[in-house]
């Protein structure tokens, strides 16, 4: 018996030295229960500290669940780690469990140097206080000392974009600088392990992109991260590898791309039909209705026939099938289009009703149709979220990331977009 | 002409690439099993988080102390106000005849402001280790930080508003022309005691009172009662009724009297009572600790999902 345990204990142990994180098997029971949860706690609590609970506690309890399932993956220095999954699939209690904030119930995690959470944005900060007083009080709470906060705090408060309202209280700031200034502690600490859940979704896209960049930074400073994102977008363009959870059990860990793939076919092919360029959404896919329901996405080209792949430079039209339970006398449809792989910015957003057109129909089904003369877009791929609203306010329908691929027979290199244009020459008399 | 490239100004918002230490990594390991089943490697790392917390602690601390004072236009007043409302109080009702105390060794209105100043001392060692928990429940459910440190803020705030209180114990004994006892130099000591006393009891209660309110309230009610079984309004009875036993087997009042005995006439009526308590104390102190440290995930988990 003992040899056992010494044996599984070697195999925690990594032997590679570059291995910063290495979680073996790591398994968390939940209680959604809130009654049953704090008698729980109370049990766990007693037997913890009575020295009775082992390693190994795979029995659930009435009402308990696997929040996480037998989960392993190992990181290295530098590396970046996608984890997806839909909401409540375990990544928030997977994180918490490498950051030793709770303990697995079964398997083991192991971390080599210091892990920083930047889900923690401004979490403690104390809004009666100023900005000044915060750092120090966030930082030290994140695991730096004095000296090296007094060596930091002229950076944090430059990327922070706060020089001004440094001595004002937390309170006084916008949103948008809190969450910068939090953000601001956090990535100036330095870790070994850096946790990003959801974060990168704050602040303006100016912002987003200097958070980017500096992310960069560090992982050529050999940070390992591991990300949190139930949008492909971001994992697509930082990690290398994945982890794809689902009910809180590790569908697959590999390279991102094929990880993206399985978990977006999870993702639609339950309930819809999906390839590049044309989507059909199934008619029971959402609980309750609102009136009017998306029924399929694609493209028509100048002849009306439908296409995969629109055209730079040609004329397209975006068809919208619906079927509608009633009438809708102003209809408003938001078209946002982001390209993939490219750090989620809009790159496109077009709305009927700033376009001073409303649309107007009876119930039954409808083809919304958005003719383009001459597509702006260059090659690649491009992820589009549509949205139909009733008298611009009143949530009807919605589809996100429909994805398709733009080709062209243009030259369009250096530029962003394409320009429709016309050349000529003309005499001057 | 300058040609813009020779003098390119250094950007405002220059990316600093962060210093590496190259300092020794520390390796984790978190396992299931109860952290009592290697009990070397937890007084390890107890002592480790103790040591790693105290900078920690002190700006928690600092950040605490002005939060609470800021947002006030009485600010430090408020140390003071209670025990001045309190013994004032008590004092008209005495000289009213309202309630009967017996005869106190210092000034009745001197011996309660005291006694107040003692007393909710102690009722804050108590109540303030759940408060800072329950306050910073955010901060833990998302980073990992020595937890110690939450308790040691809360023992040095404690020792902070007594320290306030103290210039109204000395503008006190200045205005009833009272003389310190040499014994005044030992009084920091008995002090301490007390404030461990309610900090152990905090320290047990608050991962408690992180899964149930209840801790909380029914501490903050008991403490309303407490206050009344230990001598602070009245002298130590002599009697050995049910109220007098009640009294003696308090384990504030051998500490709370003893410091105040050493601050004012000098001479301790209960040694014994004191250090047995004392004792208790500090065997209760790292049995306190080890329950915090251990219940700590457990509450976290519980209160985080």
């Amino acid at each position: 018996m003992t040899l056992v345990a010494e044996n599984t204990q070697a195999m925690t142990a990594p032997k590679d030295s570059d291995v910063v994180l290495s979680v073996q098997g790591a398994s968390k029971k939940f209680c959604r229960d809130f009654k049953s949860a704090l008698f729980y706690g109370m049990q766990d609590i007693s037997s913890e500290v009575l020295g009775l609970r082992g390693d190994k506690n795979d029995k659930l309890r009435k009402k308990e669940f696997w929040a996480l399932q037998s989960v392993s993956f190992e990181l290295r220095r530098g590396e970046a780690l996608g984890l997806v999954g839909k909401n409540g699939s375990g990544k928030s209690t997977l994180l918490r469990v490498i950051a030793g904030l709770i303990k697995p119930d079964v398997g083991s995690v192991m971390v080599k140097g210091r892990v920083a959470p930047l889900i923690a944005l401004g979490a403690g900060f104390n809004p009666v206080l100023t900005g000044r007083e915060n750092i120090y009080a966030n930082m030290s709470i994140l695991g730096l000392t004095k000296e090296e906060i007094d060596d930091r705090f002229d950076d944090v408060v430059a990327f922070a974009e706060i020089p001004d309202a440094i001595d004002s209280p937390v309170r006084s700031y916008s949103s948008g600088m809190q969450a910068r200034l939090g953000f601001a502690c956090a990535i100036h600490t330095d870790p070994d392990v850096l946790l990003i859940d959801e974060v990168l979704a704050v602040g303006d896209s100016r912002f987003r992109g200097k958070c980017f960049q500096k992310l960069h930074q560090l992982r050529e400073s050999k940070t390992a991260f591991i990300l949190v994102s139930h949008s492909s977008h971001t994992i697509l363009t930082v990690c290398d590898s994945s982890v794809y959870l689902l009910k809180g059990i590790s569908k697959g860990y590999g390279r991102t791309p094929e990880i993206i793939n399985q978990y977006e076919k999870d993702l639609f092919t339950e309930d819809t039909n999906i390839s590049n360029g044309f989507i059909e959404l199934d008619p029971n896919r959402k609980s309750t209705s609102n009136g009017l329901d998306i029924e399929s996405i694609f493209f028509r080209d100048h002849q009306g026939k439908i296409v995969n792949t629109p055209k730079t430079g040609k004329e397209i039209t975006l068809c919208i099938k619906c079927k509608s339970e009633r009438t809708f006398p102003k209809l408003g449809v938001t078209v946002v289009v982001k390209k993939l792989a490219d750090g989620g910015e809009t790159i496109l957003s077009m709305n009927c009703m700033q376009d001073g057109k409303l649309l107007s129909i009876n119930s039954g089904r409808y083809e919304f149709q958005t003719r383009i003369e001459k597509l702006g877009l260059l090659v690649g791929t491009y992820l589009m979220d549509i949205y139909i609203k009733d008298d611009g306010l009143y949530y009807l329908d919605s589809f996100e990331t429909f994805r398709f691929t733009v080709e062209s027979d243009i030259f369009s290199n250096e530029s962003l977009y394409f320009q429709p244009r016309d050349w000529a020459v003309e005499p001057i008399e | 002409m300058v040609s813009p490239s020779s003098q390119s100004p250094e950007p405002q918002n220059r990316l600093r690439v962060p210093k590496r230490p190259s300092q020794p990594v520390a390796i984790q390991i978190y396992r299931p099993a109860s952290e009592m089943r290697r009990p070397m490697q937890l007084f390890r790392r107890m002592g480790a988080d103790l040591l790693a917390s105290r900078e920690l602690a002190w700006q928690l601390m600092k950040r605490d102390i002005s939060a609470q004072y800021r947002e006030s236009f009485l600010g430090v007043a408020w140390a003071v106000i209670p025990p001045i409302v309190a013994s004032a109080g008590f004092a008209f009702a005495a000289s009213a005849k309202v309630i009967n105390v017996g005869t106190t060794d210092i000034p009745y209105p001197a011996y309660v402001l005291m006694s107040t100043a003692l007393w909710q001392t102690f009722s804050e060692a108590v109540m303030l280790p759940m408060q800072k928990v329950g306050a910073a429940r955010m901060m833990l459910a998302k980073i990992q930080f020595p937890r110690e440190a939450l308790i040691l803020a809360a023992a040095g705030q404690v020792l902070f508003n007594f320290a306030i209180k103290l210039l109204l114990v000395a503008g006190m004994f200045l205005w009833f022309r009272l003389a310190v006892p040499p014994s005044i130099v030992l009084a920091p000591v008995a002090l301490l005691h007390l404030v461990l006393l309610g900090t152990v009891l905090g320290m047990f209660l608050a991962p408690l009172s992180a899964l149930y309110q209840d801790f909380q309230k029914g501490m903050q009610l008991l403490l309303g009662t407490w206050l009344f079984l230990t001598p602070v309004v009245y002298p130590p009875p002599s009697g050995e009724g049910l109220f007098g036993l009640l009294v003696r087997f308090n384990p504030v009042t051998p500490l709370l009297v003893t410091t105040r005995e050493l601050i004012t006439t000098g001479t301790i009526s209960d040694p014994q009572g004191f250090w047995l308590v004392s004792a208790i104390v500090f065997t209760g102190l790292p049995v306190a600790w080890v329950v915090y440290r251990l219940a700590m995930p457990y509450a976290i988990e519980r209160f985080s999902s």
